[in-house]
């Protein structure tokens, strides 16, 4: 059964190219365009791989992230995509379960490979 | 007998005159003697001397006719309040002799008084303007707009300015000398200030920044504090002098910039990573479908026209917000700029099926505006109203005239903004939740329109929307009357 990774990104086409890239290694993929949005779909699917952007309107990567990790019983490991990487405290993080933290712009194909080593594949 | 008795006579008379006399120098060596006590003295030095004369004179039981010309003269003298000569004769006896003597000295002693007559008189004038100087530098630190606090050697508070009042709440009349402790209550402060009493001997100059809670406001200061050393050896430590300036603006504009370069940098990287992207997928061969593949190209290319779309709003309106952009200000019809705008949004409100109503008034109110600008501005709000409008809804656009202002009216049946984020949609790289999902846009537009309208041109930009039923954007305008 292939793993199921929840896409939350507020850019359209950075939110394709993602999904696109994750589908195309045999991933099943479910897109949000807001924190909001993604906190429902993770409550409904129960995904096993979080990628999300930092900055989005309503609910940032990390109160996403936060809540989830509050909420569900088991942490959803997280890639954390953002254009401010530098801004991130080194507390920001603290008690996360987010993996990696990836700089816009990135590579698909880094953060294919990433997925893939956290997923233990 | 006769003999001893003038020897006698002359002992008292040099006796009267030296002691007069010391009295009379005594002011001159003094330099820190007051007008007042250097006038007692001398004119006790004088009477004195004057008593040893007459003294000397009548113990030496002289002819009757000799002491009564010097009586005479005397009295003359008291009469005339003058000091002067001649109480010798002619006879070239020791008694004539001491008398010119006498009056040499008299002389002497008159140019004397003269001299310390002048030097007191300087000394006034010296007081006085030293008095003068004084309140000079005072109300030259009273006039300057930083804090500026003096403490001595035991933390008694000498000197405060007016701002120095006004930042730490307290009247420098009611607090002078007092220990600075019980004038200043903020802890931090107080501890700058004992710091700079221990350690100031070795570190006579420290600037520090000291934020400050004043009713909940907080209040940066760049803290000045140099210390002022006394002694030979410079090892007596005699005071702390402080001075602060408020930096609460520079570190809001700091903030601001900060702020600024951040979201740009964001709004910059964000199509940067799409175009990053979307190349790697291509080269990588992640897509096969020719269909596909030009998709991906159109996106690249609508990406790169973001980002250049961004680049150019940030320029324009850095340019616009430095006074870089001449204002090229003329009394205009705002009713020729909304038909012009109409025009322009027309075709693009076609396309979403959106009806575009211009309401063109027939009466042509006047402004004193920059035409390029305003039209600029209000092709921003309608171009706005349109993007945010989903397709069958409906815009308008109308100008009347109230309170004296000009007021252009953009009103649309879009997707309208909730209360909480009205006013941070005028605010740099702010997007309206909805409106990142609707359309692409930079979060610039808004705030070229408020600049333009409020600091160009003295208007004012209101907002009132309701979520899910629209949005109505006003630019009020001073009309030329």
């Amino acid at each position: 059964m292939p793993k199921r990774i929840l896409v939350a990104e507020d850019e359209a086409p950075i939110a394709n190219v993602v999904a696109m890239k994750l589908r195309g290694a045999g991933l099943e993929v479910v897109v949000a365009r807001d924190g909001q949005e993604a906190y429902e779909q993770a409550m409904a699917v129960r995904p096993d791989f979080l990628i999300t952007d930092l900055q989005m309107p309503g609910m940032t990567g990390l109160e996403l992230c936060a809540r989830l990790t509050r909420e569900l019983d088991k942490a959803i490991p997280t890639i954390l995509l953002t254009a401010k990487g530098f801004e991130l405290g080194d507390t920001a993080l603290e008690g996360l379960p987010i993996q990696r933290v990836m700089t816009k712009p990135f590579s698909p194909r880094e953060l294919l490979a990433a997925v893939q080593a956290a997923l233990g594949n | 007998m006769i003999e001893l008795r003038r020897a006698i006579a002359v002992i008292l008379l040099f006796l009267g005159v030296g002691v007069g006399l010391h009295l009379l120098m005594t002011p001159l060596r003094e330099t820190d003697q007051s007008a007042t006590i250097m006038a007692m003295t001398l004119s006790c030095g004088l009477a004195l001397a004057v008593l040893g004369i007459i003294g000397g004179f009548l113990v030496a039981r002289l002819p009757k006719e000799r002491i009564n010309h010097v009586a005479e003269y005397l009295e003359t003298m008291v009469r005339r309040g003058t000091l002067g000569l001649v109480v010798a004769d002619n006879e070239a006896d020791a008694l004539g002799r001491l008398g010119h003597a006498v009056n040499r000295y008299l002389a002497f002693v008159k140019d004397e008084i003269e001299q310390t007559n002048i030097t007191a008189k300087e000394r006034q004038i010296q007081i006085k303007v030293l008095e003068a100087e004084r309140r000079h530098v005072e109300s030259v630190i009273h006039a300057i707009s930083d804090g500026v606090l003096v403490t001595g050697a035991f933390g008694d508070l000498l000197q405060a300015n007016s701002a120095a009042e006004s930042i730490f709440g307290f009247r420098f009349d009611a607090a002078v000398r007092k220990p600075v402790d019980e004038v200043i209550t903020d802890k931090t402060f107080l501890a700058l200030l004992h710091e700079m009493r221990e350690t100031g001997l070795f570190i006579p100059h420290r600037t520090v920044e000291w934020v400050q809670n004043r009713g909940g406001q907080s209040l940066a200061w760049r803290v000045v504090l140099n210390t002022v050393v006394e002694g030979k050896k410079r090892d007596r430590l005699s005071g702390v002098v402080v001075v602060l300036h408020d930096v609460t603006k520079e570190k809001e504009i700091a903030r601001m910039k900060s702020d600024f370069v951040s979201n740009v940098t964001h709004e910059l990287k964000t199509p940067l990573a799409s175009i990053k992207a979307y190349i790697e997928m291509l080269l990588d061969g992640d897509v096969h479908e020719p269909a596909q593949c030009r998709e991906f190209f159109q996106t690249i290319g609508a990406e790169t026209d973001r980002l250049n779309r961004l680049i150019e709003n940030i320029l324009n309106l850095s340019r616009l917000e430095s006074g870089l952009v001449p204002v090229n200000k003329t009394d205009l019809a705002v009713t020729e700029i909304l038909r012009d705008v109409g025009e322009v949004m027309t075709p693009q409100a076609a396309q979403k099926n959106i009806r575009l109503e211009v309401d063109l008034a027939p009466v042509f109110f006047r402004v004193n505006g920059d035409r390029d600008m305003l039209y600029q501005a209000v092709l921003n709000v309608v171009s706005n109203a349109v993007k945010y409008t989903p397709e069958g809804g409906k815009v308008r656009i109308s100008t009347y005239l109230s309170d004296g202002s000009v007021v252009v009216e953009v009103t649309d049946s879009g997707y309208g903004i909730p209360a909480e984020e009205l006013q941070r949609v005028f605010e740099k790289f702010y997007r309206a939740r909805v409106s990142s999902k609707v359309a692409p846009g930079t979060g610039l537009g808004l705030p070229l329109v408020k600049h333009v309208v409020e600091v160009i041109h003295g208007g004012r930009v209101t907002l009132e929307s309701q979520v899910g039923k629209g949005s109505t954007f006003r630019i009020l305008l001073p009309a030329v009357r």
